[in-house]
């Protein structure tokens, strides 16, 4: 059997969750200039939130997923009111920043670990009746055309958005230079704070993809983070193209890696990229 | 009183991990969390030498020391393009790295199955079987630890790690090659973790690479940053209260992975809340 078209397939979706998870990471990093390590636990908080409404309470699962995507947002909104915003206007430096998102982090991911303990568990109700769909020899599941499609759909939204509405080009401002941008007269805290929810819930959403795809356990948040942040960086860090191209990238190069080799692998592989494109390349593909 | 001895020895690793890493943290200024993979490499050292080889156990902690040294020698040159946020993030992909390799390198670690049956020290015929004269050696180990990172802080090239961290440029113009100063530290403070591993690896007599992992670093980066960075005595005082917190939550009546899920809890929160009011930590004398 050729395995190569399976092989591109599975870079392709593994590029499309990195993806969502990088493009709120590139926003949030546009807007405040520090690595946002707090990031990964929204797609935990998205994942668990669905599993909570729609598993547990038994609502509908259009209307839990809705919440569950808002309510990461929301947490991301608060985290930056709670902590980041004070931690700015006290002019902290941004290594303050990372630790204390790192801190949110640990804790947040904590208090899932006890709420729904640390089990392994699966969104889809009949993982077995699954449509699936051949293209080219290779095996694509509903779930993960829609992961590819929430990707793409995603990206072409966030561009729109900040190429065609205020809010975006605010948004572009702020990235831009704060200071100016606050002296033209942007409220930039709180397009900060708006960017904050945007970013979060797109990550929110990816944990609930990622959920209906393979599964969700507390700690999920921090692999996920950690290739969306890769993704970020090796595509050019605080661009919307720049992390989709970082993304797939990372998904192709990743897969292909672990052509002969244990998939155990696949997380160093990615790192070793990220170093080299740090030594080579420290701007990303995009230099901005 | 067994129980005692046991948190005894895990709080003097967990010390000695921790003045070795303020090191570089607390008085270079460099943002490490890969500090866990050093600890792994003494770990394992110590680990597959005493499992296969006839060699005490004194003999495979040099050896350990001498294979971070080497393993530090060459990530610290990568490291030594990168600082602040970048350092943080290049170092965190290290550790992951080495953990992929402790979990890979099958013929070698055994992977997730770990090497049991580690013997405990003996020198000069005294044997260390005793959970008391390990308590002895592992304090020994720490005073030793201590006072020699006391003595490299206080000698002129300690001065120089502190003008390093408060402005490299300028004492760069004074002629100082500040990438020779940020390695030799970043060396010595990783053969001192390897000590630390060597002496976890004998206690527990059971290493798997699950004690390795990035969680690891951010726990050591914890209990400096609790403590004070830049200050030996604080870290003690850190690793004490991290290492006495789960016992104590216990002792009110969580039951134990509920426990260990509030420390991850409560010393997350910490974290946030010393960077949002005490940058420098409880006795630290210098602000991240």
């Amino acid at each position: 059997m050729d395995i190569i078209p399976q092989l591109v397939l599975n870079s392709i979706i593994a590029g499309s969750i990195y993806a969502l998870i990088a493009l709120g990471f590139n926003l949030i990093y546009g807007a405040t200039k520090f690595f946002n390590l707090s990031h990964g636990v929204m797609a935990a908080i998205g994942g668990y939130s669905v599993f909570y409404f729609a598993k547990t309470l038994g609502w509908n699962l259009p209307l839990s997923i809705v919440i569950g995507v808002l309510l990461a947002g929301l947490i991301g909104y608060a985290l930056d009111k709670l902590v980041y915003l004070p931690l700015r206007k006290r002019k902290a430096s941004n290594m303050v920043l990372l630790v204390a998102s790192l801190g949110l982090f640990t804790a947040i991911q904590a208090i899932i670990a006890i709420l729904f303990t640390s089990q392994f568990q699966t969104l889809s109700q009949n993982v077995s009746g699954q449509r699936i769909y051949e293209i080219f020899g290779g095996v694509i599941t509903q779930t993960q055309l829609i992961i590819l499609i929430s990707a793409i759909a995603i990206t072409i939204g966030l561009i729109l958005l900040l190429k065609y509405t205020m809010f975006g080009k605010a948004i572009k401002a702020v990235s831009d230079d704060e200071e100016v941008a606050k002296i033209v007269g942007i409220n930039t805290n709180r397009i900060i704070g708006y960017v904050f929810f945007i970013g979060s819930a797109i990550a929110g959403l990816g944990g609930v993809l990622v959920g209906f795809d393979t599964g969700i356990e507390p700690t999920m948040g921090f692999a996920l983070l950690l290739k969306g942040v890769i993704a970020a960086i090796i595509g050019g860090v605080g661009s919307i193209y720049g992390a989709l191209i970082g993304a797939f990238l990372l998904g192709f190069v990743e897969n292909f890696g672990i052509w002969h080799i244990s998939g155990e692998w696949k997380d160093a592989i990615a790192f070793i990229l990220l170093i080299l494109f740090l030594i080579f390349r420290p701007r990303g593909i995009i230099n901005k | 009183m067994e129980y005692f001895i046991h948190l005894a020895i895990l709080f003097s690793i967990y010390a000695t991990l921790g003045v070795s890493l303020n090191l570089i943290v607390g008085y270079t200024g460099l943002l490490s969390v890969t500090h866990a993979a050093f600890y792994g490499l003494g770990a394992y050292a110590t680990a597959i030498l005493l499992t296969t080889t006839g060699i005490g156990f004194f003999l495979s902690v040099i050896i350990g020391i001498l294979v971070a040294m080497v393993a530090s020698f060459l990530i610290g040159i990568v490291l030594s393009k990168f600082d602040n946020d970048y350092y943080a993030l290049a170092s965190l992909g290290f550790n992951t790295i080495i953990f992929a390799l402790f979990l890979n390198w099958q013929s070698l670690t055994r992977g997730p199955l770990g090497i049991p049956g580690i013997s405990r020290p003996e020198l000069f015929g005294f044997d260390f079987s005793s959970n008391l004269s390990f308590l002895i050696l592992s304090l020994i180990i720490l005073v030793l630890i201590f006072y020699i990172s006391k003595f490299i802080v206080n000698s002129s090239f300690g001065r120089v790690l502190k003008a390093i961290r408060g402005d490299e440029k300028a004492i760069q113009v004074f002629g100082y090659n500040t990438a020779y100063y940020k390695l030799t530290i970043f060396v010595i403070s990783a053969g001192m973790a390897a000590v630390a591993g060597s002496l976890f690896a004998s206690y527990i007599t059971f290493v798997d690479p699950s004690s390795f992992t990035v969680f690891e670093s951010i726990f050591i980066l914890a209990i400096i940053i609790l403590g004070g960075l830049s200050n030996m005595r604080g870290v003690i005082l850190g690793a004490l209260f991290l290492i006495l917190l789960p016992e104590a939550l216990r002792f009110v009546g969580f039951p134990p992975d509920i426990a260990a899920q509030m420390r991850q809890v409560i010393y997350g929160l910490i974290l946030v809340l010393l960077m949002l009011y005490r940058p420098q930590g409880l006795l630290g004398e210098y602000k991240l």
